[in-house]
């Protein structure tokens, strides 16, 4: 299922990009401060310098570099920095409730000030830029109000009237019909989100006031905040699977199929994870890693987040804010243990952990883990002609990187009279399945012990950057300075630059990202892996498994109708939703033990499936 | 008003590149704003930078308000160059002479087409349907986001001209944006929308699935680049050329900052003559 993380979109992504067609627009500063402050004040524990860095300097999602504070009239800028200095949610919560409010109300008096000129255009925009932040709020609460205040922002943006170009196309406003669409939404943000008194709020939202003091139970749909960026990386990584370099196709192989379909699916996620359309494939992006995914308040930088804040599983809070980076899964059959700390030497019971305790899923079947597990053992890494199969360097390697080779194998009293290779142990591509303090990390409490971490692999490390556990280190040159400072390896300048270069002929890899041209679309590469996954039901269907096919429909039926906006083939569009109906049918049959019904769909689908396959791209 | 582009909130920056030239010699752009103003700024420091190597003269750009002021630029002399929408574009060439030196190719195709799309649950069949209906339409002064997509219902003989379409349909509204008059009509606030034929990647995936199209507009020139009449017709000349090069392979990676088209062609000024008909046949030329 792909989900997009707000109601206001810019459009279609260049045609290098992932199969989320779509991208948020940016947020009016104060608008995105207000969003963020929401969903960090929501954490536990609350964030409260993120919280003030996101009023205090340009937040993220923001349209405008520009301090979010600096839009907000002296008192009730005063009220936020009282709120925030005090760590008072919900004081918090009104200050900046009440700011929103006020800011989209003067924008409403400047248009109607300005009527018939430019400026009242884009005074209404700068207000319906402040209200997106309650907008989905009130329609979780109360749809007619919606419905009516949606209808007065279009009168308001129809009764601005047009100076057109230099008078030519000139339209008179009409200022009678703007008042009134004016006093509608005046009225609401005033009785809704301009209170005396708020109400106490345990969970922290943009639902109307009326709502809440009614104490009917408002349902919001799982959101992000701005800045939020779930989307598949712009360069989409090339994925190298050990039976499609071998000859063989992952349709004839159902179970791998069935794997990548999971590793592909929200479903086997909990909430919020599965509403919002995260699944694996979203941070470990085509086998690597996701270098664009970034969450505020979860992520440190891009490429990574703190997978056990309260936010996607409360009950595995560590209450720490400790950002993780995002290790590749290249060669994962060969990098035991898992996790960066290597708490799990089997990849089945990890693949189990991150659903059910990282995402709070539901405990997956034998056959799902099964499934899953057989595809990640697929993954390999992206040939080297650099390095031969015990991690040597070749003749295809610089003499700088041979230079560093010997570097590299040298045991120096800074490392405990040992080398790099120790551990980064080439012919065990270049990991060694142990642990270690190494001094990267602080004790997550007073007290307490430096987490150890396990070596990671260095094999196609050139595209994976930033490095270390936490994603401290920006290049692989930083990675040799950082352990020539921190170990006293007294290399020269030059020697490090060996030593780095080294590192990127082992890191290399060949093509690293997926090329796409003419018909050789992203959308293409959507069609023949979904197809795929549906390939699975020639297995299901006859073992009359409505459990997994379930899965599977609603995986990639919505999939297959998301994906289309992304053809670059437009014109086909319709035949995508005709063809994931199809899909669907199959689904409902099964769902209610139809199986002479799921077949003939499925049949129905396999024919059509033939017949477009040349249009699909 | 913003044909491919939805007014969001505006910026103002100009960007000066090192001068390499005298002041007399440097060419100034006007863009017209879009969703992200922050990423514009970047996006005409990357491509004014370029274009000051490739012209050998000191390249600033600048955005402007809306449309409208970029012909006001064009016209006091503060931009030599402007990007602007077709509509537009022929009512500025009709105020002040403005020229069209070249034009976009998106998908393919130097041209596009201004549509009616409905929501495939409405039980909305035909234009027909859409008497006493509500229709959400870009903006007055859009080509596709409001011109063509009314003249489709002209020429079903369903309205007889702008003024008429009020009698017909329940409520007419501008909703501001090709963006909002989709989403208007996606969210149920109206029936019927009329945008670009490529407005519907404005809503979600989901929605996307859930709209189907009416009607489609005769083909409408594509966006252009013009220029202020009077500007040096040799450093015209080689700007036309420098944009050209943009359409090779090694280039084309600056397309990207250019609201993202697949190349430019040079313009034709006879491919407006259906925009001009339709402007004097709907009373925005005289």
């Amino acid at each position: 299922m792909k989900h997009l993380i707000a109601s206001a979109f810019i459009g279609l992504l260049p045609l290098n990009a992932g199969a989320t067609a779509i991208e948020e627009a940016p947020w009016a500063p104060r608008a995105a401060a207000y969003r963020l402050s929401l969903f960090m004040a929501n954490l536990t524990p609350v964030p409260w310098e993120k919280i003030e860095n996101n009023w205090t300097a340009p937040a993220p999602g923001s349209a405008v570099a520009v301090e979010a504070l600096s839009r907000v009239s002296g008192s009730d800028a005063q009220d936020i920095r009282a709120a925030l200095a005090a760590e008072d949610r919900q004081a918090l919560f009104a200050a900046i409730t009440t700011a929103l409010a006020k800011g989209i109300l003067q924008h409403l008096e400047a248009a109607e000030a300005t009527l018939g000129q430019p400026e009242a255009a884009f005074e209404v925009a700068q207000s319906a830029a402040l209200y997106r932040a309650f907008e989905d709020g009130i329609l979780a609460a109360d749809k007619q109000a919606a419905h009516d205040l949606g209808r007065a922002w279009l009168v308001l943006n129809s009764s601005l009237g047009s100076s057109g170009i230099l008078d030519n196309g000139a339209q008179d406003p009409n200022v009678a019909r703007f008042a009134e669409a004016r006093t509608v939404i005046v009225e609401y943000i005033e009785t809704n989100y301009l209170p005396s008194v708020f109400v106490e709020r345990g969970k922290l939202t943009p639902a109307p006031e009326s709502a809440v003091r009614s104490g009917t139970p408002v349902i919001l749909p799982a959101t992000l905040p701005p800045g939020s960026n779930i989307s598949d990386q712009r360069e989409l990584p090339r994925l190298v699977l050990q039976f499609e370099e071998a000859g063989e196709d992952e349709a004839n192989l159902p179970l791998v199929a069935y794997g990548d379909m999971l590793f592909d699916s929200p479903e086997i996620f909990g909430y919020p994870a599965r509403d919002l359309g995260i699944a694996c494939s979203t941070c470990h992006n085509r086998s690597d890693v996701n270098r664009d995914f970034f969450i505020p308040g979860l992520s440190s930088h891009a490429g990574g987040m703190d997978v056990d804040s309260s936010f996607f599983n409360p009950m595995f809070n560590d209450r720490e804010d400790d950002h993780l980076d995002t290790p590749s899964m290249r060669g994962i059959r060969f990098t035991a243990p898992y996790g960066r700390d290597g708490r799990e030497p089997s990849l089945r019971r990890f693949v189990r952990n991150v659903i059910v305790t990282e995402f709070a899923g539901a405990e997956p079947t034998p056959f799902q883990l099964d499934a899953m597990v057989a595809y990640l053992r697929a993954f390999d890494f992206l040939p080297n002609p650099q390095i031969d199969e015990a991690g040597l360097l070749t003749d295809k390697a610089s003499e700088a990187a041979k230079r560093g080779e010997v570097l590299f194998n040298t045991e120096f009293a800074g490392l405990g009279d040992r080398s790099c290779a120790s551990c980064h142990t080439p012919d065990r591509f270049f990991r060694d399945g142990q642990t270690y303090n190494i001094g990267s990390a602080e004790p997550p409490f007073p007290g307490g012990t430096a987490t150890p971490f396990e070596t990671p692999t260095l094999r196609n490390v050139n595209f994976t950057a930033p490095y270390m556990h936490d994603g401290s280190l920006a290049t692989l040159a930083g990675v040799v300075d950082w352990f020539n400072d921190t170990k006293d390896l007294g290399l020269d300048t030059e020697q490090r630059a060996d030593l780095t270069a080294y590192l990127q002929a082992v890191g290399d890899g060949e093509e690293p990202y997926q090329r796409f041209e003419g018909r050789d679309s992203v959308f293409r590469l959507s069609w023949e892996e979904l197809t795929t996954f549906a390939s699975t039901l020639d297995t299901l269907i006859p073992m009359r498994d409505a459990e997994n096919i379930a899965v599977l429909i609603d995986t990639v039926a919505p999939d297959l109708a998301a994906d289309a906006s992304v053809m670059t083939n437009q014109n086909a569009k319709p035949e995508i939703y005709r063809f994931a109906a199809i899909l669907q049918a199959v689904g409902d049959a099964s769902a209610t033990g139809d199986w002479a019904e799921a077949s003939r769909q499925w049949d129905a689908f396999k024919t059509m499936q033939a017949e477009i396959d040349e249009r699909m791209f | 008003m913003l044909s491919r582009r939805t007014f969001f909130t505006t910026a103002a920056a100009a960007l000066t590149v090192p001068a390499t030239a005298s002041a007399e010699e440097a060419m100034k752009l006007a863009f017209i704003p879009q969703e992200n103003p922050e990423k514009l700024l970047g996006d005409i420091e990357a491509i004014t930078a370029w274009l000051s190597q490739q012209l050998e003269v000191p390249v600033t750009g600048f955005v402007t308000f809306d449309h409208a002021a970029a012909v006001e630029a064009l016209r006091n002399g503060d931009a030599d160059i402007s990007f602007m929408g077709a509509l537009p574009f022929v009512l500025a060439e009709d105020q002040i002479g403005a020229v069209p030196l070249l034009s976009e190719v998106y998908r393919g195709q130097p041209s596009y087409a201004g549509r009616v799309f409905v929501r495939k649950d409405s039980g909305i069949e035909t234009l027909a349907d859409l008497q006493s209906r509500d229709i959400a339409f870009a903006d007055p002064v859009s080509e596709s986001g409001y011109l063509y997509p009314l003249d489709l219902f002209v020429r079903e003989g369903l309205v007889a001209d702008a003024g008429d379409a009020d009698r017909f349909f329940g409520q007419k509204f501008f909703a501001g944006g090709y963006q909002q008059a989709m989403q208007a009509m996606a969210n149920g606030l109206v029936d019927a929308a009329g945008a670009s034929q490529y407005a519907d990647l404005y809503l979600t995936p989901k929605q996307q699935a859930e709209v189907k199209v009416l009607g489609e507009s005769e083909q409408i020139p594509s966006h252009a680049i013009i220029a202020r009449p009077g500007l040096d017709s040799g450093l015209q000349d080689r700007f036309v050329d420098a944009m050209l090069r943009l359409n090779q392979a090694e280039n084309q990676y600056l397309l990207a900052y250019l609201y993202g088209p697949d190349g430019y062609v040079v313009a034709d000024p006879k491919a407006y003559d259906g925009v001009r008909q339709m402007a004097r046949r709907y009373g925005y030329l005289k």
